[in-house]
């Protein structure tokens, strides 16, 4: 099950952050996104541990925690996108399916000639669309 | 899944939307107009690379990403890809369409023409349409310029039609200058 999912900007800006929980852990989530951005620019800038994916978008896991795992997706325009799961066996190609949904809706929303570029997104069918994408996620794994 | 528009239209909106600029709300400061049409441009080059960069991995460096733009970007908007890539190898890039699909069915009226100009001889007939054109040119300077800086290039673009006879205004070649490569070198 997927526990929160994050877009960051290429500044380091947060565009889009949403936890699924029922806990009151949101803080706690957020803490994980924030340090999930040091490793996507440690894994950036030295690309030597997986040479042979580089330049590929999609991130791989970042790292685990006791109780999580983080995954994280960059753009060429060097758009963040960060997913915090509970399960602790995710198949990547679960993971790259859910990142390329996500980054389909990014880009959608993103799209829309009221946004501002560098702001949160507002656009609450986009908060919709991530919703029923994250959702299906948990079914998939479990099908 | 990809959803079209006809040709007709976009060239319809590019008219229009100088038309209304430049002898609508900014009839007296066409520079002004200029960098309004510019920034219309800049967002939609924004929004577009986010799309059009979906499916590729990371461009390593700055060549690989113009290089996109002279492919698959000049592709998609375009139609065809730009016939030459210059470079002097400090940031300046050339790229040169000669047969550059927005201005394909550009016409000037002459009627029009003779009547602005008060000697109809070729010359300023050939004057006026360029500088008609040009201000076509500013919308997709615009949207190569957001595309870039997207990209993580800053970088100016400036069109570039004036050596050229008034006969063949679907020339166009675009001057890029990146701004990093200026402060490296």
């Amino acid at each position: 099950m997927i526990v929160c999912v994050a877009v960051v900007g290429h500044q380091n800006n947060p565009l889009y952050l949403q936890s699924f929980t029922e806990a009151d852990d949101a803080l706690k989530l957020h803490h994980v996104v924030h340090c999930s951005l040091d490793v996507i620019d440690e894994r950036v800038n030295n690309p030597k541990r997986n040479a042979p994916a580089l330049n590929e978008t999609f991130l791989g896991l970042l790292y685990p925690t006791e109780n999580y795992k983080v995954y994280g997706y960059l753009t060429n325009t060097k758009v963040k996108f960060i997913m915090v799961t509970t399960d602790l066996d995710v198949k990547d190609a679960d993971a790259r399916n859910f990142f390329r949904k996500f980054h389909a809706a990014y880009v959608d929303a993103v799209s829309n000639p009221f946004h501002v570029p560098g702001k949160k997104i507002a656009s609450r069918s986009f908060g919709a669309r991530v919703s029923t994408i994250v959702k299906s996620f948990g079914s998939g794994t479990t099908a | 899944m990809g959803r079209e528009v006809a040709e007709s239209c976009v060239d319809g909106v590019v008219m229009q939307m100088v038309a209304a600029y430049c002898g609508g709300f900014y009839a007296a400061k066409p520079e002004l107009a200029a960098r309004r049409i510019e920034a219309i441009g800049f967002q939609v080059g924004h929004q577009l690379t986010e799309r059009y960069t979906m499916e590729r991995p990371r461009f390593s460096d700055h060549l690989e990403a113009i290089k996109f733009i002279c492919k698959d970007f000049w592709s998609e908007l375009f139609k065809k890809q730009i016939d030459n890539l210059k470079t002097n190898h400090r940031g300046t890039f050339v790229l040169q369409d000669n047969r550059f699909r927005w201005l394909t069915r550009v016409s000037v009226d002459p009627s029009v023409e003779s009547m602005d100009a008060t000697e109809n001889d070729s010359t300023t007939l050939g004057d006026s349409a360029a500088q008609t054109t040009s201000m076509l040119l500013y919308f997709p300077c615009g949207i190569i310029r957001g595309a870039l800086t997207n990209l993580g290039i800053s970088c100016s673009v400036t069109a570039d039609m004036s050596n050229l006879p008034a006969c063949e205004l679907h020339h166009f070649s675009c001057l890029l200058h990146t701004m990093q490569h200026h402060e490296a070198a």
